[in-house]
């Protein structure tokens, strides 16, 4: 592993970021677009319905799911950027490897998600006097459950690019989008139509979201469900980066330059 | 001289696009050798295979078949190890357009594992040789063509590279700036013993630039020699005539004899094998034909080019 790679790669994501609003907007603007929408309505649903701890679930809900959308889209993303500037052929025609391209991505999402996060958790407090923190360190727990669910989601569709070609780049968009009904992100899984539990049950973000209602709700904690979720990310993770390799590879196989346009 | 690259009955062949397709020989089992301070052409018609030759050579496509070997070194197994000695520049590459020339160069340098103080010497030496270190704050998508295209350059040879595989680096520049291009060329040859692989669509300036030519066609190498020895390989040179009189008597003559002619207006050019040229002006005056204009030129790179591109 060769940290002045990484080092280069940082620059080459980070560089634009001073100027780029399209990057600026990914980071903040949307997110808290999102905050204010969500938080009005989450606050008239409690208001309507009457339960306590409504507010708080779907707010909690929006901030993890802002960590999904954050890790996914930089895996993902960060690759669409290089080929949309006919440069992949360029960074891979030095030294770099592709097991220090991804350690980058990571790196950068990881950073990227904390910037998005920094800026979300104190508007949540600002705007509607809810404290994220108060979750303590399951709110640790959550996180990194969530950025492994954004990271496999990012290296499968960005996989899929570089197996099928900037015509399938939409699952970059997509691919989320489908996890996002069967993750109870903003409702109880009991309230899906029972057909479709069990997908949800193949998902680790809906142990998450359970286990953050239980908490919000003052319920007790399934560990077990918790640990279940992991070992299923652990398990799509590397699923998703041995997929992403064996498509570089197949990539490779048509010539990186076929991207370039 | 030491052999900086050798290859190997090299080949791609890349699947069929549709079932039941043809697959595609893109190239086929070539063989040759760059050696250290060399500069060797890659020449050949589009579809001869230079740009998936070049390719192979820096990775990023996998070949079916043969082998590649930098410095005695097999490639696949000494990637990264060899590709820090390996520049590449191509005027079909861009670099990331919301990155500044500078932010990309320093990008560029530290995958090359350059120190951060090397870097600047050696950036702004090498901008202000083609003419670009005004436009190191720009934006890439602010440069011209001939701008990029120069800056593509300055990102090949900051890191001193052993070898350069240069793809088209003249085209969209100015003759003046191509031509500083190619004294630029030679220079790192000169200087650094740098071994260059060139491809170009400027017959004049591979012949000038190159110490040998590989000709490509559909994926075969179909010639390897000095630029000189394979225009000399056409034998044919073209005498062009100004007619004043005898303009059909000409025409019916190399009829005759089986020559090229084409007419235009009172000017006929003729293509005729470079030693019977001579005897060829004597049977004019035994013909009484009068010309007021003559001149001969001698076959060149470009008409090999096009004889062999048929």
């Amino acid at each position: 592993m060769n940290w002045k790679h990484i080092h280069a790669l940082a620059l080459r994501h980070l560089y634009p970021l001073k100027r780029d609003f399209d990057l600026l907007s990914d980071l903040a603007y949307w997110p808290l677009i999102d905050t204010v929408l969500w938080g009005v309505t989450s606050q008239w649903i409690a208001d309507a319905s009457g339960i306590s701890g409504v507010a708080l679930g779907i707010l909690l809900g929006l901030v993890l799911w802002n960590v999904i959308w954050r890790s996914q889209s930089e895996v993902s993303r960060n690759l669409m950027d290089e080929i949309w500037n006919n440069n992949l052929v360029n960074i891979f025609s030095t030294a770099l490897t592709v097991k220090e391209w991804v350690v980058s991505v990571l790196l950068l999402s990881f950073l990227k998600m904390m910037i998005t996060m920094c800026i979300l958790v104190p508007a949540v407090y600002l705007l509607y006097s809810i404290n994220v923190l108060q979750l303590g360190l399951w709110l640790v727990v959550f996180f990194i459950g969530t950025t492994l669910t954004g990271w496999w989601i990012g290296f499968l569709s960005a996989g899929i690019v570089l197996r099928h070609g900037q015509r399938m780049q939409t699952v970059i968009w997509t691919l989320p989008g489908i996890l996002l009904p069967f993750s109870a992100v903003f409702f109880p899984l009991d309230r899906l139509p029972s057909f479709l539990q069990p997908v949800s049950r193949l998902v680790p973000t809906t142990y998450i979201f359970e286990t953050m209602r239980a908490i919000v709700a003052g319920a007790p904690v399934d560990e077990g469900s918790l640990l279940y979720s992991f070992g299923l990310n652990i398990l799509f993770l590397s699923l998703a980066v041995w997929f992403f390799v064996r498509s570089f590879a197949h990539s490779k196989r048509l010539g990186l330059g076929r991207f370039n346009t | 001289m030491k052999t900086s690259l050798e290859i190997n009955q090299l080949r791609k062949v890349y699947p069929p696009e549709k079932k039941g397709g043809d697959e595609f020989v893109a190239v086929n089992d070539i063989s040759f050798k760059l050696k250290q301070g060399q500069i060797l052409g890659l020449l050949g018609p589009n579809g001869a295979g230079k740009s998936t030759t070049i390719s192979m050579l820096l990775g990023v496509l996998t070949p079916t078949s043969g082998e590649i070997r930098y410095f005695g070194k097999q490639f696949e197994d000494h990637r990264s190890e060899i590709l820090n000695q390996v520049g590449f520049a191509s005027t079909y590459i861009a670099m990331p357009w919301r990155l500044t020339v500078w932010e990309n160069l320093r990008v560029y340098a530290l995958l090359f594992g350059l120190e951060y103080g090397e870097f600047v010497k050696r950036a702004e030496k090498f901008l202000s040789k083609f003419g670009v270190w005004q436009q190191r704050n720009k934006m890439m998508n602010q440069l011209s063509a001939g701008q990029t295209t120069r800056i593509m350059l300055a990102k090949a040879f900051i890191p001193h590279p052993k070898i350069a595989l240069l793809d088209e680096p003249t085209a969209s520049l100015d003759p003046d700036i191509a031509h500083e291009v190619r004294r630029f060329v030679r220079d790192q040859r000169e200087q650094h013993g740098t071994s260059i692989l060139y491809t170009s669509h400027n017959m004049d300036e591979v012949a000038d630039l190159c110490d040998d030519v590989l000709f490509l066609r559909k994926g075969e190498i179909v010639a390897q020699d000095t630029p000189e020895n394979l225009a000399r390989s056409i034998s044919k040179a073209k005498v062009r005539l100004q007619v004043i009189d005898g303009l059909k008597r000409i025409e019916r003559f190399a009829c005759e004899q089986s020559l090229s002619a084409e007419t235009k207006g009172r000017e006929v050019v003729l293509e005729i094998d470079e030693q019977k040229v001579a005897k060829f002006l004597m049977q004019l005056a035994d013909e009484d034909i009068h010309y007021s204009q003559i001149s001969i030129d001698k076959p060149t790179l470009e008409d090999y080019f096009l004889s062999m591109s048929i």
